[in-house]
């Protein structure tokens, strides 16, 4: 680690390998903390906050998509072992959203690369990013500022309608998944994995946020299980896009993804332990206006003029 | 016979000029190492000029000007262009560039038109300019274009650029240059190429190579994610398991 000083201040810098740029090793494990606090604050990974932010200080996309899951693997597998040690994880369902997850992440993968050859991955990242952020937040805080308005009105909020069935439990191929308490068919399970592996590998997010609300709302999860089961699908699916990043792009920095793990691991911690003073729907409320915040300064980059109209990348090295 | 003696004469005059220069030339560092610590290095150039073998002047005539001109690696590259679909900035047009230098930089001794004339720089490729004008697929006027927007796009990341009191004369024949290679520097094999300019022509010409490489670590990370990528991959994912293991471990109370 090189320590120069410019003006006084104490600057560590160190070079990514695979990034081909040397940047501040604060300025990394920092954003890795402050996104670790928010993560483990929220129970979400974080990765739809760590990509943009890799983005815009100069990461090329690829490398900070590809090295992010990475991140998000790390950032997941802490929560993940303690929800299993309480018992808060239902293997037989996460087996289900996982193989049906890695079939949807190597066509993200694939995505991922025709749309880089095509210049086009800048923009569907950014549309992917206002669609599915947008759509999420706006959900969790009409969610979320309800259930504030009944508590507030004295009303008891239940948190699962045991005996509401919809449409999605009349589907045929049901399995039973003991530790869910549920007998449903199998075909929505199978389309969320699918779904959130595409749009994981595709964005570089773990994907939590749509996880949580689509098991419970959709497959009607009961709470003890939702996050445990969730996180233990992140892990597995984001290992395995990570190595599929590894081989197709060949864009993921080890280096970069463990200086954002480090800071992640750690901010985790006290992002928990910070949430504990604070109630569920405030969580889900605070979670919505970041969420949301995130899809318009994406929307923004969208229809605003940009600084600078032309861009370049690098096709590829000549021999 | 004196006219025959005469025109001999000429001929050898116009073989060897009175002033025929040659030059030596050299870089401070061959190999350029980088390390996780890599933010830069600094390089000089510096090199004499000198009468040429064979030539009967035992001192050489300014006023000279140097031009060094430092070439990395060349890439493909596109330059895009942004434009604005029913309310939506998109990337429409694009111009690709085949064999364009990753790095690119020119060290004068003093302004560039008061060295030559512009058909010197563009044919010699001194000036950034002359690769936005070489043929293309694209259309002459397209590649100028988008050949312009790209030298700039690399002068602001400090890949491209010009200084014109990048080379210092310390005598009559002796000089150097430095130039800072930036930390995005691409990694490959660089050519400097040395010009001596004399009443605006070319007199002496020499290139020096010197390498940009990964060492240590980075190389062997580079090394690996490109060699096998699915036992990287894989390390990777090992590494993030034992990292959030860890950290589960070291936080719990």
């Amino acid at each position: 680690m090189a320590r120069n000083t410019y003006y006084g201040t104490l600057v560590l810098q160190i070079y990514l390998p695979i990034a081909e740029l040397s940047v501040n090793l604060f300025f990394l494990v920092g954003i890795g903390g402050a996104v670790g606090f928010l993560s483990g604050l929220f129970g979400v990974g974080g990765g739809f906050l760590l990509t943009p932010l890799l983005i815009f200080s100069g990461v090329p996309t690829a490398v900070a998509v590809a090295s992010v899951t990475g991140q998000v693997v790390a950032a997941s597998t802490s929560g993940a072992l303690s929800h299993y040690r309480r018992g808060g994880v239902d293997l037989h369902l996460a087996m289900y959203l996982v193989l049906s997850g890695i079939v949807g992440a190597f066509g993200g993968v694939a995505a991922f690369d025709l749309l880089r050859e095509a210049g086009q991955l800048d923009l569907v990242i950014s549309l992917g990013f206002l669609v599915l952020l947008g759509f999420v937040g706006v959900l969790m805080l009409q969610e979320s500022v309800r259930a504030l308005l009944k508590r507030r009105q004295g009303v008891v909020v239940r948190e699962r309608q045991a005996n509401q069935h919809n449409w999605i439990h009349g589907l045929p191929w049901r399995v039973r998944f003991k530790k869910s308490r549920l007998y449903i068919s199998v075909l929505p399970v199978l389309l969320i994995g699918l779904f959130i592996g595409f749009v994981g590998s595709l964005l570089g997010i773990g994907g939590g946020f749509i996880m949580v609300p689509a098991l419970v709302y959709l497959l009607r999860v009961p709470g003890s299980v939702v996050i445990g089961t969730s996180l233990a699908q992140v892990v597995a699916m984001m290992a395995a896009t990570t190595v599929l990043h590894a081989v197709q792009s060949q864009s993921v920095d080890i280096l970069l993804a463990f200086c954002l793990m480090v800071g992640g691991v750690a901010g985790a911690q006290f992002g928990a332990a910070a949430g504990m003073h604070l109630r569920g729907e405030q969580l889900r409320g605070l979670l919505a206006l970041l969420v949301l915040a995130v899809a318009i300064r994406f929307g923004l980059s969208l229809v605003l003029t940009p600084d600078d109209v032309f861009s370049m990348a690098v096709t590829s090295v000549a021999p | 016979m004196i006219r025959f003696a005469l025109a001999v004469f000429a001929i050898v005059c116009m073989v060897l000029p009175a002033g025929a220069e040659r030059l030596f030339s050299s870089v401070s560092t061959e190999t350029v190492q980088i390390t996780s610590s890599f933010d830069g290095e600094r390089l000089t150039f510096f090199g004499t000029i000198a009468p040429d073998a064979g030539a009967e002047q035992k001192f050489v005539e300014g006023p000279f000007h140097v031009v060094v001109v430092v070439v990395g690696p060349t890439q493909d590259r596109v330059a895009r262009k942004k434009t604005n679909n029913f309310g939506v900035w998109l990337n429409t047009e694009q111009v690709e560039f085949k064999g364009f230098p990753s790095y690119f930089h020119v060290l004068a001794s003093t302004r560039l038109r008061d060295i030559t004339d512009v058909n010197t720089l563009t044919t010699n490729y001194i000036l950034p300019e002359s690769h936005a004008i070489s043929p293309n697929p694209a259309g002459w006027w397209q590649t100028l274009n988008f050949g312009h927007e790209l030298i700039r796009l690399m002068s602001e990341q400090d890949l491209f650029g010009v200084q014109e009191n990048g080379v210092l004369f310390h005598s009559e024949s002796f000089y150097s240059a430095q130039l800072t290679l930036p930390s995005n520097a691409p990694p490959g094999p660089y050519i400097a190429q040395t010009y001596v300019f004399k009443d605006g022509e070319i007199v002496a010409r020499k290139s020096d190579g010197f390498a940009v490489r990964k060492i240590d670590f980075e190389r062997f990370v580079a090394l690996s994610a490109t060699q096998y990528p699915l036992l990287y991959g894989l390390a990777c994912v090992a590494l993030a398991l034992f990292t959030g293991w860890l950290g589960g471990v070291l936080f719990r109370r």
